[in-house]
């Protein structure tokens, strides 16, 4: 590969892009379009009624909302992409070049999104008369932008799982417009609505104590998550519905994993529950409980958010073995690049290993070829633990399933390079789950530090 | 660095394009940045100057400062998004090197910004602390976002000399002396520009007339100034290959532009007069923009033949991958309408490479195994056991576990062998007639000699529990009469299962019966 490797000692570099991906997606979708279309509403109500109880509610619902959109939303946003840049080089460095326009249009449309939003909270009270009437085209306005963000980057996220004609025709339009694009556009904004209306049920019962606002303001919050949530089911249905069958296939085992996937009842009982106390809640804040409500909104929240990081994982997971499909390997080894490593081999042009790797033995070629190969996944000591995966196994049965790993294991890419480059894997993958060497947690295969041979 | 190569997909734009778009948003990205730092700076400095003068009760200018921090943070992180995605898609390779060198730090850059901006959103709103709280709170937050362009600037070193990357690696990831205090000066210039730009931002939109706090924000943006000249002088002195005429040029504009506005700051003093917006805005943008200008040659001058290079490596290797790409699409299609649903589908694409299509155990692989895979056609056991065969994989063997498939799939591939091979059931009766006297002699050698691996019971023993593979349990897990057959006559290769070849044929028989005998279920 033309790029130097670092891999996440321990989390491992699929953790850490998930952690921060589902902390954005939560702020994102819930505050940054949920909540703040809650204000919009919350103000235009109180203009409409009129109602002071909503416009207050509306103001103070604003401050925290522009303090986590801007410091946390934006950032996190930002974050992933800072992430893969130093961990998936290659596989960012190609989307931007498909999705450049839309990248390009996502800057217009982020800056304008920031300077809308500052406009709105710093104009708050100071759009008074006719001119309030503006100050909620503001607020709508905002949100429309936030809505059109989420549009531009769904077209790229749906494409990383249908890439449809793209891989043949190479044409922006079918990568960007791709067949989950809809509905994963769809699915998100009822996702970000039902979010958005929770948070705000939750601020409203836990600031606002004054009645009849508080049950006035829970009913038709309520109906709101309620519709959403409902809305969530049908796009969710809609979206799984246009996602091959090749890779839906792995969708409970990318939630429950190899710890759980022999209690796949779990999958459907954890689901059902959620789904169940979801609509409890709703239930609860259309007869306007507040206490109940209380009891209620903080588990209905992290089941939410559970729900958020479900999805998230299966997306992400059942494109499995690519990461552009048709392109592109999760490790970002090229489709037709494989048959290519295979044949001439994979640490032959390997510039940054023949180039920094001072002792070409089976240890260093072994720590590079699961760098290029394995580490987008998998760590050495960490999560995913490759050691724990093929412990017992024998040297010759580890170079087999090296060699069909792809056919073996459907969401594995192949394992690129040629006969000898993979035994060499597999001696390096015996040897380290028999303790043989060891080698501390890499985030480099050069220098590899705390190597350390047991005769 | 020859073989290094660009990726192989085409730019969206045109270089130069590329360019022109990168300085106009980096310029305005920068902007921004610094307006962010100076604040938080200045209302750090401005609340102990009213703390240590006793007028905190009074004198809040911190505070008034730090509320432009939500507009000056917020659009510094959204202006950045467009220079970074055309510096990744212009210079692909340097860019995401230079990041990657330094990417334990990098990483660090998204948790370091969340904590800085949360602090000093909190610290510029409502929260009134102890001033004790209030500093330390002040402290951590501004250190956390100094750090930020540090980074930055780190990477950007690295990015715009490519002949030290591999010096960099060797030293443990470190940079050279001499790249080392070029980064401090560049990283210090950006502060000294940040206390100019921040102080400026405020002396316009911070003090409406309050003499006082202009007069002090005019000391800081001379203070600003006369630092970067400093610092200027030996960052060009620091730079790594002597600056070609563009850039001397851009800096002299700079200097000169910076030299005007100290002139004019000088003048209205004596006159007692505010500076005014109109003729400082344009200066600004005069030392600014050649500035960004100066640096932007720089990285050009380095980085535009090595890009070239890059681009036609890329022409080159795409060239060499050409005659299998059709063959992967191809291939790709295929795997499309591959669902790993049926049992049928998972046997032959998971199993069979070992096994075989037809389950005799002769994979393509068996020949490479030191211990043959099993011939699954004659395997006769049960669910539960064949499941946990299938989850636990066998310990010494290549047999791996099969965990990433759920146990809907499983139960479907134990249904599918089972139907087409009978696996789960009881053993057939063995074809041969054997004597009463041969079953004796085989029960008598089972006590003697298997008994000592696979128990009495046929569970194993406490020893051979610990074998790699070790035994399997003859009371739930049996072999078709001909194949157990085959492995006590010829043993199991590879396993500690030794050939029987030296006893009797009707014994061996025997033994088979005394074996699948002991099936329980």
């Amino acid at each position: 590969m033309e790029f130097p490797i670092f891999q996440v000692p321990y989390l491992g570099n699929g953790m850490t892009i998930a952690l921060n991906a589902v902390f954005h997606v939560v702020i994102s979708h819930g505050i940054s379009i949920g909540v703040m279309a809650m204000v919009v509403v919350s103000e235009y109500l109180g203009l409409k009624n009129p109602s002071e109880d909503w416009e207050n509610f509306s103001k103070t619902l604003l401050k925290p909302t522009i303090i986590i959109v801007t410091g946390l939303g934006a950032v996190t946003g930002v974050g992933i992409w800072f992430i893969t840049s130093a961990l998936s080089p290659r596989g960012i460095g190609s989307l931007l070049r498909v999705f450049f326009w839309p990248w390009f249009i996502e800057w217009i449309v982020f800056t304008l999104e920031v300077i809308v939003l500052l406009t709105y909270y710093f104009t708050w009270g100071r759009w008074t008369g006719h001119r309030k009437r503006y100050h909620i085209y503001l607020g709508l306005s905002y949100v429309l932008f936030a809505l059109a963000s989420a549009f531009l980057i769904t077209g790229i996220l749906g494409f990383m799982l249908t890439s449809d004609g793209w891989p043949w025709d190479q044409s922006f339009w079918s990568a960007f417009f791709n067949p989950s694009f809809v509905p994963q556009f769809l699915l998100r904004i009822a996702g970000a609505f039902t979010l958005g209306t929770l948070f705000s049920v939750a601020f409203l019962l836990y600031t606002f104590q004054k009645d009849p606002f508080r049950k006035e303001a829970l009913r038709f919050l309520s109906k709101i998550a309620f519709l959403s949530f409902f809305a969530v089911f049908v796009f969710s249905w809609w979206y799984f519905t246009v996602v091959p069958s090749a890779f839906k296939t792995d969708i409970i085992f990318s939630v429950l994993t190899s710890r759980f996937s022999q209690q796949p009842e779990l999958f459907w009982y954890a689901n059902v529950t959620g789904a169940a106390v979801f609509f409890l809640f709703a239930l609860f804040g259309l007869r306007g409980s507040p206490t109940l409500l209380k009891i209620l909104v903080v588990p209905t929240i992290l089941i939410s958010i559970g729900f958020v990081t479900e999805f998230e994982r299966i997306r992400e997971f059942i494109r499995g073995p690519y990461l552009m499909p048709g392109y592109m390997y999760a490790n970002q080894v090229l489709l037709k690049e494989n048959p290519f490593l295979d044949e001439k081999g994979a640490l032959k042009g390997a510039y940054w290993y023949n180039e920094t790797v001072s002792k070409p033995d089976v240890t260093h070629q072994g720590a590079y070829l699961f760098a290029q190969n394995c580490s987008v996944c998998h760590t050495i000591g960490g999560i995913n633990d490759i050691r724990d995966r093929v412990r017992g196994r024998t040297e010759d049965g580890i170079l087999v399933i090296l060699k069909h790993a792809h056919e073996m294991v459907p969401f594995m890419p192949p394992c690129s390079g040629t006969e000898d480059e993979r035994r060499v894997l597999a001696t390096f993958f015996y040897q380290l789950s028999n303790k043989e060497i060891e080698i501390g947690a890499p985030s480099r295969f050069a220098p590899l530090k705390g190597f350390r041979k047991n005769e | 660095m020859n073989s290094l190569f660009d990726i192989l997909l085409k730019k969206p734009l045109s270089d130069v394009s590329l360019q022109g778009l990168l300085f106009i948003t980096f310029t305005l990205h920068m902007l921004f940045v610094l307006f962010t730092i100076g604040t938080a700076v200045l209302a750090l400095y401005y609340f102990t100057h009213s703390w240590g003068g006793k007028r905190l009760q009074e004198l809040r200018w911190d505070k008034e400062i730090l509320r432009t921090f939500l507009g000056h943070k917020s659009l510094a992180v959204v202006l950045g998004v467009a220079p970074l995605l055309l510096i990744q898609v212009r210079f692909t390779v340097p860019f995401f090197t230079g990041l990657n060198l330094v990417a334990p730090f990098w990483m660090l850059i998204i948790p370091f910004l969340i904590v800085a901006f949360l602090s000093f959103d909190a610290l510029g709103h409502k929260m009134d602390v102890h001033p004790y709280l209030h500093l330390a709170f002040g402290i951590i937050a501004l250190i956390f976002l100094l750090v930020v362009p540090g980074i930055f600037v780190a990477s950007l070193v690295i990015v715009e000399n490519p002949e030290a990357w591999l010096q960099i690696v060797k030293k443990d990831y470190q940079l050279s002396n001499s790249l080392a205090l070029h980064w401090l000066l560049r990283y210090l210039h950006v502060l000294g520009a940040a206390i100019l730009f921040g102080a400026a931002f405020h002396y316009f939109f911070s003090t409406k007339d309050e003499r006082e706090k202009k007069s002090s924000l005019l000391k800081w943006i001379v203070a600003g100034m006369l630092l970067q000249f400093v610092l200027g002088i030996m960052l060009y002195s620091s730079l790594p290959e002597k600056p070609d005429n563009i850039t001397n040029v851009s800096l002299m504009a700079g200097v000169i532009a910076a030299g005007l506005l100290l002139w004019v700051i000088f003048l209205n003093l004596n006159q007692n007069v505010n500076l005014s917006l109109k003729t400082a805005v344009p200066l600004l943008l005069l030392i600014l923009i050649p500035m960004l200008l100066a640096r932007q040659s720089i990285q050009n001058r380095k980085l535009f033949p090595f890009a070239e290079k890059l681009q036609a490596n890329a022409l080159t290797y795409g060239k060499k991958l050409e005659p299998y790409s059709h063959e992967a699409l191809n291939q790709y299609k295929l795997d499309l309408k591959i669902v790993y649903d049926k049992g049928e589908t998972i046997y032959s694409k998971s199993c069979a490479f070992c096994h075989g299509e037809n389950a005799e155990g002769k994979g393509l692989e068996a020949k490479n195994l030191r211990i043959p895979p099993e011939d699954v056609s004659a395997i006769r056991t049960t669910r539960p056991y064949l499941h946990q065969i299938l989850i636990k994989g066998v310990p010494g063997s290549a047999m791996p576990y099969f965990t990433f498939f759920d146990r809907y799939k499983l139960d479907g591939l134990i249904d599918y062998l089972n139907k087409k091979y009978h696996v789960v059931g009881l053993p057939e009766p063995i074809p041969v007639k054997v004597s009463e006297a041969d079953v004796q002699e085989a029960r008598k050698i089972y006590a003697e000699t298997c008994s000592l691996c696979h128990g009495t019971d046929g569970r194993g023993t406490k020893l051979s529990r610990g074998f790699k593979p070790h035994p399997p349990d003859f009371t739930v897990f049996s072999l078709t009469p001909e194949r157990a057959f085959k492995i006590v006559t010829d043993g199991y290769p590879g396993t500690a299962m030794p050939p029987f070849t030296n006893i009797k044929e009707d014994i061996r028989w025997g033994l088979v019966d005394v074996v699948n005998g002991k099936r329980m279920r």
